[in-house]
């Protein structure tokens, strides 16, 4: 486990690892097993119906049809809890990939050997899409196995899709952490800003639909890509799934660039 | 000097900070197979200078090459080539002594875990213990092997010696003459005068950013100020001594002169025997004095 440095961020990263995927486990069997008694009890269904539309919205997107399997996941799981725990792992582990060692002190010691800074980068940037896709993993088979038991009649691939969906928007936010760790060096800076990002992502994506002005920005978002088009009803859309994995690059890029160029604090 | 001779050269490295200082013009020649020391106190740029030249800070102004390439186009090749010890020396702590050094060997490719193995014998380091539950001392031998593991070619050596107990001292003296036998260079960063008194063939002296000196490590001791004690059987006169060249703060009490001497003792011990001597007290200038003397001479033509 301590051939380089993807293999050293996992081993790393193992007991937190651990905990996430039981944690994605555990809230993927509650909400799984709330399902029968939902689906059965139409006056809860009538209940939430008679809230706001806007509370609805933010909270369960406009996708959300507690009759169905799929609309009873979108609004329990894939519109709020999800991304939200995605991103807080995601950001979590960009923030600390280089700004985390050099806040450490040991960033010295592994530069000192022929190693690339870019090099460096892309690594811990593969141990964050490896450990990110695991959790992403971890929580589809739970729902898929879970699904199967309540008879929700999932179709897996569409499942699939919406989860994977999921692990590129985090991807992307936890990329943004990296490259504001690689650019400044401090963990706290970067958790703060991909963090706050992360929020407006969310309330972007969650309130323009129901406010005229805001509307038109509904696109800036970065969470209207990952769940817009509903992939667990409709499969993963290319398009967005493209602006998703185009955002990673870019900031992959700033990552490499500006970490070449600066001077690592001792 | 040919760049194969020279196996660290800058000219006129700067590097600043805003307004604190960094370091400030630096022009070194490092031979091969040489022991250098760089000498200072703390803050005076001498940890600066080392992060320039392994390309974890970039220079203000100048440039430096480590085996005649140039540290900015080819910092990988000469990373290869380098082994280094961080000042303050931080590691991952969750991970034990050997497994460190396994991680580390992959990054460079591979060591002689023989090898490994004799220098944690010799530095008596226990290779199993978890480094997080190590004194600073054990945690220091943990650096000093991932540096010698290699075998390279140039050693960089930020502070080597600070948390060894004396006994390792000396184990890390040999190591370094090892080294040198072997023909291979070492780059030492110091504020411990003997130690540099010990192992190096010179030193540079820097001070507040700038590099107040090089010198052979026998001229700068024979440069040094020596504190002497000269006994007679009878009393003397200090207007008799007061006059020669390099003697300064001559006293007499009674039959007994204290006075420093700088350089030669020629001239005194000469004037002295027209007396009847009945001992004479030399005391042996440590490092400190002689940094102290240099200092002293800067803040002379400074003022």
């Amino acid at each position: 486990m301590l051939r380089n440095i993807i293999l050293k961020t996992l081993r790393d990263r193992r007991r937190s690892l651990l905990f996430w995927g039981l944690g994605f486990v555990v809230l993927a069997a509650i909400i799984i097993a709330f399902y029968p008694v939902i689906r059965d009890a139409t006056f809860i269904t009538e209940y939430l119906e008679s809230f706001p539309e806007e509370f609805m919205a933010l909270f369960a997107g406009e996708i959300t049809d507690y009759a169905s399997a799929e609309g009873f996941l979108n609004g329990e799981l894939f519109f709020l809890m999800y991304p939200l725990l995605m991103l807080v792992f995601s950001i979590g582990f960009g923030s600390g990939a280089i700004a985390g060692e050099e806040e450490r002190r040991t960033l010295d010691l592994l530069l000192s050997n022929p190693l690339n800074r870019w090099r460096l980068v892309m690594e811990k940037f593969a141990a964050m899409v490896i450990c990110t896709l695991l959790l992403a993993i971890v929580f589809w088979a739970t729902l898929a196995i879970g699904g199967a038991i309540a008879d929700m009649g999932l179709n897996l691939l569409r499942l699939a899709a919406v989860c994977f969906s999921g692990f590129l928007l985090a991807i992307a936010y936890g990329t943004v952490a990296l490259a504001v760790g690689c650019s400044r060096g401090k963990r706290g800076l970067s958790m703060g800003v991909s963090g706050a990002l992360g929020v407006y992502g969310y309330m972007l994506n969650a309130l323009a639909p129901l406010i005229d002005w805001l509307e038109p920005f509904q696109v800036a978002s970065p969470f209207y890509y990952y769940i817009d088009a509903n992939p667990l009803s409709n499969g993963l859309d290319p398009l967005h799934a493209a602006v998703l994995i185009g955002l990673t690059i870019f900031f992959l890029v700033i990552a490499i660039a500006t970490f070449e160029r600066r001077d690592v604090a001792v | 000097m040919t760049d194969n001779e020279c196996v660290i050269h800058t000219e006129g490295l700067t590097k600043l900070y805003g307004k604190q200082r960094g370091i400030l013009d630096i022009d070194l020649d490092i031979e091969r197979g040489e022991v250098f020391g760089y000498l200072g106190p703390n803050g005076a740029g001498k940890t600066t200078t080392i992060r320039t030249l392994l390309h974890f800070i970039f220079p203000t102004r100048g440039r430096a090459s480590i085996f005649g390439l140039d540290i900015k186009q080819n910092s990988l090749e000469t990373r290869r080539r380098i082994g280094y010890l961080p000042g303050e020396l931080e590691v991952y702590d969750n991970l034990t002594g050997a497994e460190l050094l396994e991680f580390l060997s992959h990054l460079r490719g591979g060591v002689d875990w023989q090898y490994v193995e004799e220098l944690a014998a010799r530095l008596d380091y226990d290779l199993s213990q978890r480094i997080k539950t190590l004194s600073h001392g054990n945690r220091q031998k943990v650096g000093l092997i991932q540096a010698f593991m290699n075998k390279p070619e140039l050693l960089i050596l930020d502070e080597p010696t600070i948390g060894l107990d004396p006994l390792m001292q000396q184990e890390f003296y040999r190591l370094i003459g090892e080294v040198k036998a072997e023909g291979r260079t070492v780059f030492l960063s110091s504020h411990i005068m003997p130690e540099v008194e010990r192992v190096c063939d010179r030193v540079g002296i820097i001070r507040e950013g700038q590099l107040i000196a090089v010198e052979d490590i026998d001229v700068l001791k024979a440069r040094a100020i020596r504190r002497l004690e000269i006994r007679f059987a009878t009393p003397v006169s200090p207007a008799q001594f007061s006059d020669i060249p390099g003697v300064r703060d001559v006293q007499v009490h009674d039959n007994i002169l204290t006075c420093t001497v700088a350089g030669e003792l020629d001239a005194l011990v000469k004037a002295a025997a027209q007396y009847q001597v009945v001992n004479v007290i030399s005391h042996e200038p440590s490092m400190e004095e002689i940094f102290l003397a240099y200092y002293n001479q800067e803040d002379d033509s400074a003022a």
